[in-house]
């Protein structure tokens, strides 16, 4: 079974995050690019695939150069290969145009099965999957937190908010999963070294013959019009306790509509 | 001249990092006061292969050197556990791995080193005995020939880590120290299997209650006609010497390393404070009474690390590493205790509560002036074996 996993860069939560003056994009030198965690965990799906049915797992990541740290990061927690689409071009794409981009690469790389965290921590639009699926013409099997392959069938339990739905597709299929679906693993020492010498292609718009009027912050479906640094919390409510505190903080509560 | 670390170096550090990034400071805070072995950690640290960096490659170990022990040490203790629990660390892959994979026969690597890859299988060092510390060649535990095996008889203490190791590598004498010439003849290093012994009645031991570090319990271990086959010698018998002073070098360097890790860990926690702590209405790292010793440390750590990377390399070209090694190992434990203290001062009164990490890294960085070789011992190796002064012992 040949996987490819969607894997993303996105800058450390921990750290300032900035919008560039110039174009209103992310600044994506400012911060230390970090593997998105939800990849770790669409990693860790494919790696559990692959151990169980066999096959090939590719990491397919569309990014700066400087995405290469999260590639060997892939790399080194178990994945084959990988293909790291990068050019100028891309800067500035919305999620329309990246799942173009991303569709484009798809076509020529190949796949059985993609898998997608369901969402980054830095656009959070959620939305890659179901713009892969559409492009690709595949089933979309989003927010699983469990995924069974069977021959050429694929069935994902669904997280919802009464529950779950249990979704069955046949393969190729795209796939997104949550966080409780499994626990990542950390690379292991031979992973890490491993992963250097590992097989990363370097894709450009041409070689995905992707069609430089749909990509970049020109091309972009959605715009940012502005922004502004959010203003400073205001200061909290204290309720003080002097016998009646449950009483107090219930009525805060209600007055909110919390209750 | 190029520092920068080799990229197995660069592997571990980052390795590690990521492991210990999901157990904080209150982890470590926790085993401590629980006395419990950090088993979590352990067993990612087993699963990654980061126990068996040093075994070498075909018996599923990582081939690598000291250097990234080192590297490994360091990381694990900087993270928090510090040089009480870093100790860990120390004696598996350290004491075990290192020598077995340099001095250990065919047989015996054949046996061991696969499990201690896997981090299945742990080891202790006995070498201290109550009437000999500083003065290790003056060790009494004896054993004597008899037929195809050895029977030892004698006393340790401080032995680290018996009560989880499968193997402890114990220091014998095979000539009494009063008839050896040169005194350094004479010693022979075993390997014993503490749960047989154990089984058999012929080996004991009873942890010593202790003031930190008690992720790990040290012992007094007694030797009662302790029979092993004399196949379970490692080197040569009478010349233990030779492998003895490659568990030392490693021990100086790599306690040297759980030292230097320490010294960063309390280093950060008293800058974080420095910055946060307000009176007299500024933060009271504006003070330079608590910025410059905190300054002074940095460093100390960087003078410190220099050293102890070079000791480490040397060690693994097979190129003599004793002068750096207790260097090394004496700029580390020096700067791990004026971190911890200037730590302390940092933080004022609240130093003193065990809710603070500050008493347990000030408790954990004393003992790296003591053991596993005392400052005064190190500074006697620079000023005899180094400078040429006379000995005065
Ligand atoms: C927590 C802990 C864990 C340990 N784990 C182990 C272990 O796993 N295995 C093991 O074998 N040992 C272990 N040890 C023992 C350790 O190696 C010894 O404690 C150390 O070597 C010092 O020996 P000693 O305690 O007998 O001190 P002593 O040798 O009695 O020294 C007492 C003092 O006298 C000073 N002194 C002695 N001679 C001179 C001199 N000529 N010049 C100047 N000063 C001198 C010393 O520097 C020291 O300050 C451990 C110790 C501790 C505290």
């Amino acid at each position: 079974m040949n996987i490819v996993v969607c894997v993303k860069q996105v800058p450390d939560t921990a750290t300032e995050r900035k919008l560039r003056s110039d174009d209103k994009t992310l600044d994506r030198d400012a911060a230390d690019g970090v593997i998105n965690e939800l990849c770790e965990y669409a990693v860790e799906e494919a790696l559990r695939l692959k151990e169980a049915h066999g096959g090939e797992v590719t990491v397919l990541t569309m990014g700066p150069d400087k995405a290469t740290d999260t590639i060997r990061k892939a790399l080194a927690m178990g994945a084959d290969k990988a293909v790291h689409l990068v050019d100028p071009a891309l800067h500035g794409s919305d999620a329309l145009s990246t799942s173009y981009a991303l569709a484009q690469t798809l076509k020529k790389i190949g796949f059985d099965l993609v898998i997608l965290g369901s969402e980054s921590t830095d656009a959070r639009t959620g939305m890659l999957a179901a713009m892969l699926a559409e492009r690709l013409g595949t089933p979309q099997l989003t927010l699983a937190n469990k995924v069974e392959i069977s021959g050429a069938g694929i069935t994902v339990q669904r997280v919802t908010d009464y529950g779950f739905d249990k979704v069955e597709a046949s393969l190729p299929a795209i796939v997104s999963v949550v966080e409780k679906i499994n626990e990542p693993r950390y690379p292991s020492f031979k992973g890490i070294m491993a992963a250097k010498k590992k097989q990363v292609q370097t894709f450009g718009i041409a070689d995905a013959e992707i069609d430089a009027a749909q990509v970049g912050v020109a091309n972009a479906w959605s715009e940012v019009a502005d922004f502004a640094v959010a203003p400073p919390r205001a200061a909290g409510t204290v309720v003080k306790d002097e016998g009646d505190g449950g009483v107090k903080t219930a009525d805060y509560l209600a007055s909110k509509k919390f209750i | 001249m190029d520092f920068t670390l080799p990229e197995s170096a660069q592997a571990v550090q980052r390795g590690i990092a990521a492991v210990c990034a999901r157990y904080d400071m209150d982890y470590w805070q926790r085993c401590e006061a629980e006395k419990r072995w950090p088993e979590e950690v352990w067993a990612e640290l087993a699963k990654g292969g980061w126990l068996g960096l040093a075994v070498p490659e075909e018996y599923g170990g990582g081939g690598q050197g000291l250097l990234e022990l080192t590297v490994a040490t360091e990381a694990l203790s900087a993270s928090g556990a510090a040089g009480g629990s870093a100790f860990t660390y120390v004696l598996t892959p350290g004491f075990g791995a290192l020598t077995l994979a340099r001095h250990g026969s065919p047989e015996q690597r054949a046996a061991l080193l696969p499990g201690l890859a896997a981090g299945e299988v742990e080891t202790c060092f006995a070498l201290t005995e109550p009437d000999a510390g500083s003065n290790a060649l003056a060790i009494s535990t004896s054993a004597r020939a008899d037929g195809a095996e050895y029977v030892i008889n004698g006393q340790k203490i401080w032995i680290t880590g018996v009560q989880r190791a499968t193997w402890m590598l114990l220091v014998t004498r095979t000539i009494p120290a009063a008839e050896a010439k040169p005194r350094t003849n004479g010693l022979t290093v075993f390997l014993v299997n503490v749960p047989e012994a154990v089984a058999a009645g012929q080996l004991s031991y009873r942890p010593i209650p202790k003031m930190g570090a008690n992720t790990t319990p040290s012992n007094m271990v007694f030797f009662d006609d302790l029979r092993v086959p004399a196949t379970s010698v490692i080197g040569e018998v009478h010349a233990g010497a030779v492998v003895l002073w490659d568990i030392l070098n490693p021990e100086r360097v790599l306690l040297a390393a759980s030292a230097l890790g320490g010294a960063e860990v309390a280093l950060r926690v008293g800058v974080a404070y420095a910055k946060e702590r307000e009176v007299f209405g500024r933060a009271i790292g504006s003070n330079q009474a608590i910025a410059f010793p905190l300054a002074r440390v940095k460093a100390r750590i960087e003078l410190a690390r220099l050293t102890l990377y070079k000791a480490a390399w040397l060690f693994d070209r097979g190129l003599p590493c004793g002068t750096e090694a207790n260097i090394a190992k004496l700029a580390a434990s020096e700067a791990a205790w004026e971190a911890a203290d200037a730590a302390f001062q940092t933080h004022g009164g609240m130093a003193y509560s065990l809710e603070y990490p500050v008493a347990r890294l000030l408790t954990e960085a004393r003992i790296g002036k003591v053991a596993p070789v005392t400052e005064e011992l190190l500074l006697n190796y620079l000023a005899t074996q180094v400078l040429g002064l006379p000995r005065s012992f």
